[in-house]
């Protein structure tokens, strides 16, 4: 499944590219959740196996039958909890940084430099 | 040589559960002393179960081991989470609950006047069960989310004084670079993940030993990237200084102390151990070459800080430096020099820990006692501070490495292995930014503990006993490990040492016994570290330091000289006329020496040099992320082109 790791570079590599380039800090927070959901799409690619049933022990297995991995899956829940605990704790240091400095621009939000 | 023991997991647990009490008490604000009492016991308890795992593993050489809800491995796979400890995790472990410990009493005293305490002490504990956990663990995926964890309590912390600004710039950019760096880890967990199918370091260290396909350089690239961040190596070292100046200093003195000694740890496992690179001289190179990059900036920095605790991080990550050359040293090809460096790298980290607390504490008292951490608006401290004084001058005399205290010694090993490696530019390299680290640190001295005492702070008083006592702790620990070289590496830096280069220990845990021989065949020797390795009693090698040195400062405080006899010309011609005598004598006589910074000539005259490093940390996070990324690709492009 070679277009899913494709699909799942580009939306990492699209989420990079707004961290960059974009000055507002909500789009940059944006950018980091699209990195987060390219990494979560290529860790459940790297789990799938092409005609594999839902890792589910039941009794009725047909003779054959074989599972998709379900490690990558525990994995991918994992990671989508902490990205959404990053991204609210990004958007509430931004409510702050609103109240403090008057701007969400990242060119004037650095008082700390040098 | 297994050992099954549940000390590890209680090391790790009690912090967790510490955190959730704390929380679950926390709208009753009269049990704010039993909070603290909390927060101590569970650091307490974590550095005495860690204490108990000594004997058996720095001493016998054995490997902890314990399967969480006892899923062993079955048919030589892992398949639940383990936690294996071995020497260098429990000597890491050692490091960082033995700080914690001493934070945490540092930190009644010091938090006092804060409120929302309740959530500190949470925070605080999951900073410490995280970091515990990620040292001690045997599973990938495993460290990634406690370091997930570690990162956001840090940031938390970093963040908590919210009503002043430079906390909450701060703490955006941390997690803005710090996720970054966490997700660049992940990566590489998954690449590596779909290349073994298993997420046990020891099973991915048996499979993917010398047997490099395009993935796995890949995921070798991120995760060196990755962890480069969590180390603050330039150039992702960004973040650091923003959130040690801004988090509470008993925070920061963890975050410097402490968990930059995780990412350090990250590093060594990725290189010696997933992928065992011990051998090659294109990794080697690499890995000199960048921690060469991250001292001399990081000291280039620090020396036009105008903020104690800003310079302390900028400091740190010059130290990083030291220690990264050292690690790059260890995979030498020719094993006895390796081994040196890998001794040097050990014992920086633990000196690193105790003297870069020590001095995040100090600026601590400082700002305790006068409300700021602004060098130019302090000065003279010394008559009123004597013994916060006393411990400065310590800790600075350790990180500049003047004997005898603890950093001569590291230092020393560190310039000799380089040396003896073949890499002599670099070993003068370290040698003048050890010279800029005294400078440094005698500018923060001067503009600090010396000097006029300003108006304002007549009415400072030294620190309470409760900090004081936990400082004395850390500057005696400087002495002791400055003093007695041989046994500190017999108990702590050669059985982590050993464990680093022997992996079939930790590999035969896993898998049945002799399996790690078939790959791992020669035991590399860990020498008996002896005073001639630590630099005492070999007078002509003193002797070239000396002079070094005395080279050095000639060139530092000529620069300055020259610069202010010419000024000092100059505005004599300017205000001799008549009324300078109402313009010129009454001020001179009561300013500072120089101001509030004592190489201001050194500044000016390499304007040029100093003027561009400041530009280039312009403060947008924009650029940071763009020096992370470009650091991965460059990281990609050259072991593409090497492995």
């Amino acid at each position: 499944m070679l277009i899913n790791y494709i699909g799942a570079f580009i939306v990492m590599i699209l989420g990079l590219y707004i961290m960059m380039s974009k000055k507002n800090l909500i789009k940059i927070v944006i950018g980091m959740s699209l990195v987060d959901s390219g990494l979560n799409l290529l860790l459940v690619s790297v789990g799938f196996r092409p005609g594999g049933t839902a890792p589910i022990f039941i009794t009725d297995l047909k003779p054959g039958a074989f599972f998709v991995d379900p490690v990558p899956q525990a994995l991918t829940l994992t990671s989508i909890v902490i990205g959404a605990c990053v991204s609210a704790l990004a958007l509430s240091l931004i409510i702050k940084i609103q109240e403090k400095y008057g701007t969400i621009d990242a060119d004037k939000v650095r008082r700390l430099r040098g | 040589m297994n050992y099954v023991s549940s000390l590890p997991i209680i090391a790790i647990i009690t912090p967790f559960i510490g955190a959730f009490l704390i929380g679950a008490i926390s709208s009753n604000k009269k049990l704010l002393p039993a909070m603290k009492g909390i927060a101590i016991v569970s650091s307490l308890v974590s550095l005495v179960s860690l204490l108990f795992l000594t004997k058996p593993i720095l001493l016998e050489g054995k490997v902890a081991t314990y399967w969480l809800g006892n899923w062993m491995p079955q048919e030589q796979m892992a398949i639940g989470i383990g936690l294996e400890v071995d020497s260098f995790g429990l000597f890491t472990g050692l490091i960082i609950t033995f700080s914690s410990f001493l934070s945490s009493i540092y930190s009644v005293t010091y938090m006092k006047e804060d409120n929302a305490l309740d959530k500190y002490y949470t925070l605080f504990l999951l900073l410490l069960g995280s970091m515990i956990g990620f040292v001690l663990t045997g599973d990938l995926f495993n460290m990634y989310v406690m370091l997930e964890i570690m990162t956001f309590a840090a940031i938390s912390l970093t963040a908590f004084r919210n009503n002043i600004y430079k906390s909450l710039e701060a703490g955006f950019k941390y997690i803005v670079i710090g996720s970054l760096g966490s997700t660049l880890i992940l990566l590489g967990t998954v690449l590596i993940y779909a290349q073994t199918a298993t997420l046990n370091m020891a099973q991915i260290s048996a499979l993917i030993h010398n047997n490099y396909t395009p993935v796995t350089i890949l995921a070798l690239a991120f995760m060196m990237a990755g962890y480069g961040v969590k180390a603050f190596l330039v150039p992702c070292h960004t973040w650091p200084p923003d959130a040690h100046m801004s988090a509470p200093s008993s925070v920061s003195m963890l975050l410097s102390g402490v968990m930059s000694k995780t990412g350090i740890y990250g590093f060594v496992r990725l290189l010696y151990m997933i992928f065992f690179s011990v051998g090659m001289a294109k990794m080697e190179l690499l890995i000199i070459l960048w921690g060469t990059l991250t001292m001399i900036v990081g000291a280039s920095m620090a020396i036009i800080q105008t903020d104690f605790k800003r310079l302390l991080a900028f400091s740190s990550v010059s130290q990083i430096g030291y220690i990264i050359v050292a690690f790059g040293v260890g995979l030498s090809s020719k094993s006895s020099i390796g081994v040196l460096g890998t001794l040097g790298g050990l014992y920086h980290m633990i000196n690193h820990a105790s003297f870069k607390c020590l001095l995040f504490m100090c600026a601590g008292a400082v700002l305790h006692a006068t409300g700021t951490t602004d060098i130019t608006k302090l000065g003279g401290l010394s008559k009123k501070m004597p013994y916060t004084t006393i411990l400065f001058l310590i800790a600075a005399f350790s990180i500049s490495g003047l004997p005898p205290f603890n950093g001569f010694v590291s230092k020393w090993m560190i310039y000799q292995a380089t040396y003896e490696a073949g890499y002599a530019p670099v070993t003068i390299i370290a040698l003048i930014v050890s010279v800029f680290t005294l400078a440094y640190m005698m500018k923060l001295a001067q503009s600090v503990f010396f000097g006029e005492l300003p108006k304002k702070l007549e009415e400072v008083k030294e620190v309470p006993l409760t900090m004081s006592i936990t400082m004395g702790v850390f500057a005696l620990a400087c002495l002791v490990e400055g003093l007695f070289p041989k046994i500190i590496s017999k108990y702590l830096l050669e059985p982590a040492a050993y464990s680093i280069y022997n992996l079939h220990n930790y590999i035969d845990v896993m898998f049945t016994k002799g399996f790690a021989e078939k790959m791992f065949k020669n035991k590399i020797p860990i020498p008996n570290m002896t005073y001639e390795m630590a630099g005492y009693w070999r007078p002509e090698a003193w002797f070239v330091l000396f002079i070094v040195i005395l080279i050095g400062f000639i060139i530092g405080v000529g620069i300055s000289l020259n610069f202010v006899k010419k000024n000092n010309i100059d505005t004599t011609c300017n205000f001799g006329d008549k009324y300078g005598v109402f313009t010129g004598g009454e001020k001179e006589e009561f300013a500072p020496i120089a101001g509030g910074d004592l190489f201001w000539g050194l500044r000016h005259n390499l304007k040029g040099y100093f003027g561009f490093l400041e530009k280039a940390h312009s403060g947008v996070v924009n650029d940071y992320v763009t020096w992370v990324i470009s650091c991965t690709a460059v990281l990609s492009i050259y072991l593409f082109a090497v492995l």
